[in-house]
C-alpha cells in the first residue's frame, strides 16, 4: 500500500516536475504530508456545479496523503452566514473555506485569514513543482489578493488570503440552431445583442437572453454585467456614487429590456434558474460565468446539447466582462492550518486542475487551457482565453462594505426598475446618499 | 417561610430558569445591543457605543416601514381570508357525521410540516416555467404567470401559502367550537322563528365569539412570527413584496452584520407583537377564570 | 353516530374536496422526489411515471445525513421531556398555589408565548457563546424547551384546573406528601394533555431551522438546517431539494395519522374551553 501511494504521488509529482527524478521527488512529497497524516481538515465549501466536481477527488487526496477531508457543503450565498459565526469564534471549526470574491476584503479587514505567502514560502509544505504564477492571472489577482490599490485590487502592498478555486469571467452562449434558423449574426455589441432579444422573442417565442433578476445579489450581478460595458462604474475614483450617472442608468434600461424580451421569471432567478432556462431551452442567449460550459455539454442536466456557441461579452462602448467566482483560503482560527495548505496544494496542482477541468467544473490554470486533452474536449476555451484578456477585475468594487451595498441596498432598488415598479433613473437616484452613507462610514468617501 | 410555603417555588423554579436563561436574558441582551455598533464575527472588543444610532436610522429608513408595511398587510389579508374560510367552512360543516376524525387529520398536515417544506413545496408549485400551478391554471386556459417574479402576484402566493396552511386550524378550532355550544339553544332560537341566517348571526357566532376573538389573535401573532416560509420561497423577493419583518431583521444581522442595528428592529417587532398579546391577554387570560372560581 | 345517508353526500364532497386541496401539495412534493430532473423539467407535469429512488440515494449519500438526523432525533426528544417535566411542575403551581409572584409569572409566560424566534435569533448567538454553550446539543435544546414552555404550561394549566382539588385533598389525607399527590393523582389525569404537550413541543424542536442554523456547526446541525443548504442558487435540483423535504416532512406526519386526537385536543383545548 505504501509503497503503491509513494509511487503514485512519485509518478504525479515526476510529471508536474516534467519528468526529473520522478523517486526523489516523490520521497520529498511524501515527507511533506508525513507529518499531518491522520489528520482531519474540516472544508466549508458551496453547493456549486464546480465544487460538485471537485468534491469527487476529496477520496483520492486522503489516500494520497493520509490526511481526511471533512465535508460541510453550504448553498453558496448562505455560506457567509456561517462562515463569519465560525471564524469570530476563538477556535473554528472549519480549516479550509471557500469564500465568494466579494467577501475577501471584508474577511480579512475582520481579520479572519491567513495570508498564505508564509505556507509557500515554507519548503517543508510547499511543492516545487507547484508553479503559482501558472494560476490565471486574473483569476490570481481578483480572488486572491486584499490590500493593494483601493483594497482589492493588486498593489505593492497587496498578500494573497486564497487559491482561486471554481473561477470564472463572462462568456455569451448562443443556440446555434435558432441563430442559424433566423439568420442572426452573433451579437459583438450591446445593440445587436438587444436587437437579436427582439427578434427571438418576436419569432420563435421562447425569450432571448436569460439573466438573473433575484431581489439582492443576483439582481445587482446581473445590472453590473452590463455596467462597465457601458462605460458605467459604482463609485468614481473619490468614491462618490456613480451608479445613478446616465451609463449607470443606461445598464439598468438594458436589464429591463432583458427581461421584458427575456424567458418568464427573470424576476425570481437566481444563477440556477437563469442558468436551467438556456439549458431547458427556455432562452435562446445566456450571458454569464463560463462554468455553464460544463453543464452545457450534459445530457442528464441540458436539452441543448450540440447546439451551443461561444462569444465575447458584447461591447458597449468598450469590451468588458465580469470576473469572480470562488477561492480557498485558511482562516486565522483553524485547528489544522498546515494540512489545510496541502489540501488546497493539492487540489489545484497541475494534474488535478487538468482532472477536474475534463470531469466539467472551471480551469483554474493556463497550462490546463494549453493542455491537449482539455483542448480537445472544449475548443470552445479559446473564447475563454480571449474572454480572460477583457477580463475587468474591477467591474464592481469589492471594498468590505460591497456585499451590504450590493445585496440590501442595489439589491432591493433594482428589482422595482425589471418590474417596471419605478424608472430606472428614479430609483437609482434614490438610493444614492444611503450608498454614500456606508462609503463615508467605511472611510472610503472623505467629505 | 415554612417548606410548605416554599414548594410552589420548587415546582416553578426549573420552568422559570429555563425561560428567563432563553427568553428574558436574550431581550435584555437585544437592549443592551441595540445601544452598540457591533459587526457580526468581530470580537466584542471592537463593538462601539453607538447612542440611539441605530433606532433613529431604524425609524428614518424607508425600508423599514416598506417591510412592515408589507407585513401589516400580509397579516390582515391572510388572516381575513383564513377566518371568514375557516368560520364559512365550519358552519357549513358543522353537523357530526362518521368519519370526521379522519378529514380533521388531513386537515391538520398543512400545519404540523416543517415550515422548510412548506415554503419549498409553494416555491416549486408556484415556478413559473415548471410549477404545477401554471399547468394548472392552463386547465382554464388562464396563461402561464411568473409568479414569484412579479411583485404583486409574489404578494399573492405568499397569501395563497398562508392560508393553505393554516385555514384548517381556524376551521378546526370554530368547529370544536360550535360542537360545544348547548343545542336547547340553538332550538330555542328556532322556535322563536329564527331562519338559518340569523341562528347562524344572532345565536351561534355571539356563542362562540370568545373562540373566534382567541382563534383571530393567535393567526395574528403568528403572521407577525413568520420567517422560515418565505425565507425559503422568495427570500423577501421580487423587490421587497415578501419582505416580512422577522426576515428584514434576519438580513439586518446576517447580510449587512449589523448586530446593534438587528437587534433594535427586534426589539421594535417585540413591542408590536407584545402590543398584539397583551390584547390576547384581556380576552383570554386562563387565570382569570381561576380568580373568580 | 347516525347512520350514512344520502343527505350527508354534499356533505362528504365537500370535505374530500377540502382534503383534495390540503393534501394536493404535499403529494406533489413526494411525487417531485422520486421523478428524474429530466421528468421534472418536462414543460407537461404529469402525475403517472416511473418513480427512481436516485434523490433518495443521493441525499442519503450525501454529506452526513445519518448524523444530522440522530441531532433531530436526540434534540427533539430531549426537548420534549425537558419542556414536559418543567411545563407541568410550573403549571401545576400556577394551578394549585397562590404564591407571589404568581401574577407576574403568568402574566409574563403568556407575552413569552408570542415571542418571534427571529428577535432571539442574535441574542440568544451572543448570549450561548458566552456560556460556551454555542454549538452544542444542549443549547439548542435549552432554546427549544424555553420557546414551548409556555405553551406548554398555558395548555396543561387549563388540564390541571379540571381535576376536581377533592382527589387531591382525598390522597392528602391518605398520607401522601404534596409531590406523592402530584405524581399519583393529577399526573396520569393530565395524560391527553401531555400527550398534546409533547407533540406541539416535538413539532416545533423538528421543524425549526432559522435557530438551529445559527447555534450549531456540523457536528451538531439538525436535519432542517442541513437541508436548508440544498436550496442551492447554482443548480435548481428539485428533484433532490425534495427528497431531503419528504425526510424532514415524514416524522411529523406519521405523528399526526397516529395522534390526530390527541392534536386537535391541544389545538382546541384553549380555545373551547375558553
Amino acid at each position: 500500500m505504501k509503497r503503491r501511494e509513494l509511487l503514485k504521488t512519485g509518478g504525479m509529482a515526476g510529471i508536474l516536475a516534467a519528468g526529473q527524478y520522478p523517486l526523489i521527488q516523490g520521497a520529498l512529497a511524501q515527507d511533506r504530508y508525513a507529518k499531518y497524516r491522520g489528520q482531519t481538515i474540516v472544508i466549508n465549501y458551496p453547493a456549486h456545479p464546480h465544487y460538485d466536481q471537485a468534491e469527487k477527488l476529496f477520496a483520492e487526496f486522503t489516500a494520497a496523503t493520509g490526511i481526511k477531508v471533512e465535508r460541510d457543503k453550504t448553498q453558496y450565498l448562505r455560506m457567509k452566514d456561517k462562515q463569519t459565526l465560525e471564524m469570530g469564534k476563538p477556535q473554528g471549526d472549519y480549516d479550509v473555506i471557500v469564500y465568494v470574491v466579494m467577501w475577501k476584503t471584508e474577511y480579512v479587514k475582520k481579520g479572519f485569514l491567513l495570508p498564505l505567502e508564509p505556507f509557500f514560502a515554507n519548503s517543508a509544505l510547499a511543492d516545487p513543482s507547484y508553479d503559482f504564477n501558472d494560476l490565471i492571472t486574473v483569476y490570481r489577482e481578483n480572488i486572491g489578493l486584499v490590500g493593494g490599490e483601493k483594497m482589492y485590487l493588486p498593489g505593492p502592498n497587496a498578500k494573497t488570503y486564497a487559491i482561486p478555486y471554481g473561477s470564472e469571467t463572462g462568456v455569451l452562449a448562443y443556440r446555434t440552431d435558432i441563430f442559424a434558423k433566423l439568420n442572426l449574426a452573433v451579437p459583438t455589441t450591446y445593440d445587436e445583442l438587444l436587437n437579436a432579444c427582439r427578434v427571438i422573442k418576436q419569432k420563435e417565442g421562447i425569450g432571448g437572453l436569460t439573466s438573473r433578476g433575484q431581489t439582492g445579489h443576483q439582481v445587482t450581478a446581473a445590472w453590473l454585467l452590463h455596467l462597465t460595458p457601458n462605460g458605467g462604474e459604482v463609485f468614481d475614483s473619490k468614491f462618490r456614487a456613480a451608479f445613478h450617472k446616465p451609463e449607470g442608468i443606461r445598464a439598468a434600461e438594458i436589464l429591463k429590456e432583458i427581461v421584458d424580451t427575456g424567458p418568464a421569471g427573470i424576476p425570481s432567478y437566481g444563477f440556477g434558474e437563469m442558468q436551467n432556462a438556456f439549458l431547458q431551452g427556455q432562452a435562446a442567449m445566456y450571458l454569464d460565468s463560463i462554468s455553464v460550459m460544463g453543464p452545457a455539454k450534459d445530457p442528464a442536466k441540458s436539452k441543448i446539447v450540440g447546439k451551443v456557441g461561444y462569444a465575447l461579452h458584447p461591447r458597449g462602448s468598450k469590451y468588458s466582462a465580469q470576473t469572480g467566482g470562488f477561492g480557498m483560503a485558511i482562516p486565522k482560527n483553524a485547528k489544522n492550518r498546515d494540512a489545510a495548505f496541502l489540501f488546497m496544494q493539492w487540489m489545484t496542482s497541475k494534474a488535478n486542475d487538468v482532472k477536474t477541468t475534463m470531469m466539467g467544473a472551471n480551469a483554474t490554470r493556463w497550462s490546463t487551457l494549453d493542455n491537449a486533452d482539455v483542448k480537445a474536449r472544449y475548443p470552445e476555451f479559446n473564447v475563454l482565453r480571449a474572454s480572460l484578456k477583457i477580463a475587468n477585475p474591477d467591474w464592481r468594487p469589492l471594498i468590505p462594505e460591497w456585499d451590504d451595498i450590493s445585496q440590501q441596498i442595489l439589491g432591493t432598488a433594482l428589482p422595482d426598475v425589471i418590474t417596471g415598479k419605478k424608472s430606472a433613473k428614479e430609483a437609482l437616484t434614490a438610493i444614492v446618499p444611503k450608498v454614500e452613507e456606508i462609503a463615508r462610514k467605511g472611510g472610503w468617501l472623505k467629505t | 417561610m415554612t417548606p410548605a410555603r416554599l414548594v410552589p417555588y420548587v415546582y416553578v423554579a426549573p420552568a422559570l430558569l429555563v425561560m428567563v436563561a432563553g427568553l428574558a436574558l436574550p431581550i435584555l441582551q437585544a437592549l443592551n445591543l441595540s445601544f452598540y455598533d457591533w459587526g457580526m464575527g468581530t470580537p466584542w472588543e471592537t463593538a462601539t457605543w453607538a447612542g440611539s444610532d441605530a433606532f433613529t436610522t431604524m425609524l428614518t429608513e424607508p425600508r423599514v416601514w416598506v417591510s412592515l408595511g408589507v407585513t401589516v398587510a400580509f397579516v390582515v389579508i391572510a388572516v381575513a381570508l383564513e377566518m371568514v374560510l375557516g368560520i364559512a367552512l365550519a358552519l357549513v360543516l358543522e353537523k357530526p357525521v362518521r368519519g370526521m376524525l379522519v378529514f380533521r387529520t388531513i386537515f391538520i398536515l398543512p400545519m404540523m410540516i416543517a415550515p422548510i417544506c412548506v415554503g419549498l413545496i409553494w416555491r416549486y408549485m408556484f415556478d413559473a416555467q415548471f410549477g404545477p400551478i401554471n399547468h394548472f391554471t392552463a386547465l382554464f386556459g388562464i396563461a402561464p404567470q411568473a409568479w414569484l417574479a412579479v411583485p404583486e402576484l409574489a404578494f399573492f402566493a405568499m397569501v395563497i401559502t398562508d392560508v393553505w396552511q393554516w385555514t384548517p386550524f381556524v376551521f378546526i378550532m370554530v368547529l370544536a367550537a360550535l360542537q360545544g355550544i348547548d343545542a336547547s339553544v340553538i332550538e330555542a332560537a328556532k322556535i322563536d322563528g329564527a331562519n338559518w341566517w340569523q341562528t347562524i348571526m344572532l345565536v351561534k357566532l355571539p356563542a362562540i365569539k370568545p373562540i373566534l376573538i382567541v382563534t383571530l389573535l393567535m393567526r395574528m401573532i403568528d403572521g407577525f412570527r413568520g420567517l422560515e416560509v418565505i425565507y425559503v420561497m422568495t427570500f423577501g423577493g421580487p423587490g421587497q413584496a415578501t419582505e416580512l419583518f422577522s426576515l428584514f431583521i434576519y438580513k439586518a444581522a446576517f447580510i449587512s452584520q449589523k448586530l446593534g442595528y438587528a437587534s433594535a428592529l427586534s426589539l421594535l417587532l417585540l413591542a408590536l407583537v407584545t402590543l398584539l398579546s397583551l390584547v390576547v391577554l384581556r380576552f383570554a387570560n386562563p387565570l382569570k377564570r381561576s380568580d373568580a372560581r | 353516530m347516525k347512520r350514512l345517508s344520502y343527505q350527508d353526500a354534499p356533505h362528504y364532497l365537500l370535505l374530500v374536496v377540502l382534503s383534495a386541496i390540503c393534501l394536493a401539495p404535499i403529494i406533489i412534493l413526494a411525487l417531485t422526489a422520486v421523478k428524474t430532473e429530466a421528468q421534472i423539467f418536462d414543460t407537461r407535469w404529469s402525475w403517472f411515471f416511473i418513480p427512481t429512488l436516485s434523490n433518495f440515494q443521493f441525499v442519503i449519500n450525501d454529506g452526513n445525513i445519518d448524523r444530522f438526523l440522530v441531532n433531530s432525533l436526540v434534540i427533539s426528544v430531549a426537548a420534549t421531556i425537558i419542556t414536559l417535566i418543567f411545563g407541568t411542575m410550573c403549571a401545576y403551581a400556577l394551578a394549585r398555589f397562590r404564591f407571589l409572584g404568581r401574577e407576574t409569572l403568568s402574566y409574563g409566560t403568556l407575552i413569552l408565548r408570542t415571542l418571534p424566534p427571529a428577535v432571539l435569533a442574535v441574542p440568544v448567538f451572543v448570549i450561548w457563546s458566552m456560556w460556551g454553550i454555542n454549538d452544542t446539543r444542549s443549547g439548542v435544546v435549552l432554546i427549544y424547551a424555553a420557546l414551548n414552555l409556555p405553551f406548554t404550561i398555558w395548555l396543561l394549566y387549563g388540564f390541571i384546573e379540571q381535576v376536581p382539588e377533592e382527589l387531591e385533598e382525598a390522597a392528602a389525607i391518605d398520607g401522601c406528601g404534596p409531590f406523592e399527590v402530584f405524581w399519583r393523582v393529577i399526573l396520569p389525569l393530565l395524560k391527553p394533555g401531555l400527550a398534546a404537550a409533547a407533540i406541539f413541543t416535538f413539532r416545533l424542536a423538528w421543524n425549526e431551522f432559522i435557530l438551529s442554523f445559527i447555534l450549531t456547526n456540523r457536528h451538531t446541525r439538525t436535519l432542517p438546517a442541513s437541508i436548508s443548504n440544498y436550496i442551492t442558487d447554482t443548480g435548481v435540483e428539485w428533484g433532490k431539494i425534495m427528497a431531503a423535504g419528504v425526510l424532514i416532512a415524514l416524522p411529523p406526519l406519521i405523528f399526526t395519522f397516529v395522534a390526530a386526537r390527541q392534536i386537535i385536543t391541544g389545538l382546541t383545548a384553549g380555545a373551547v374551553k375558553g
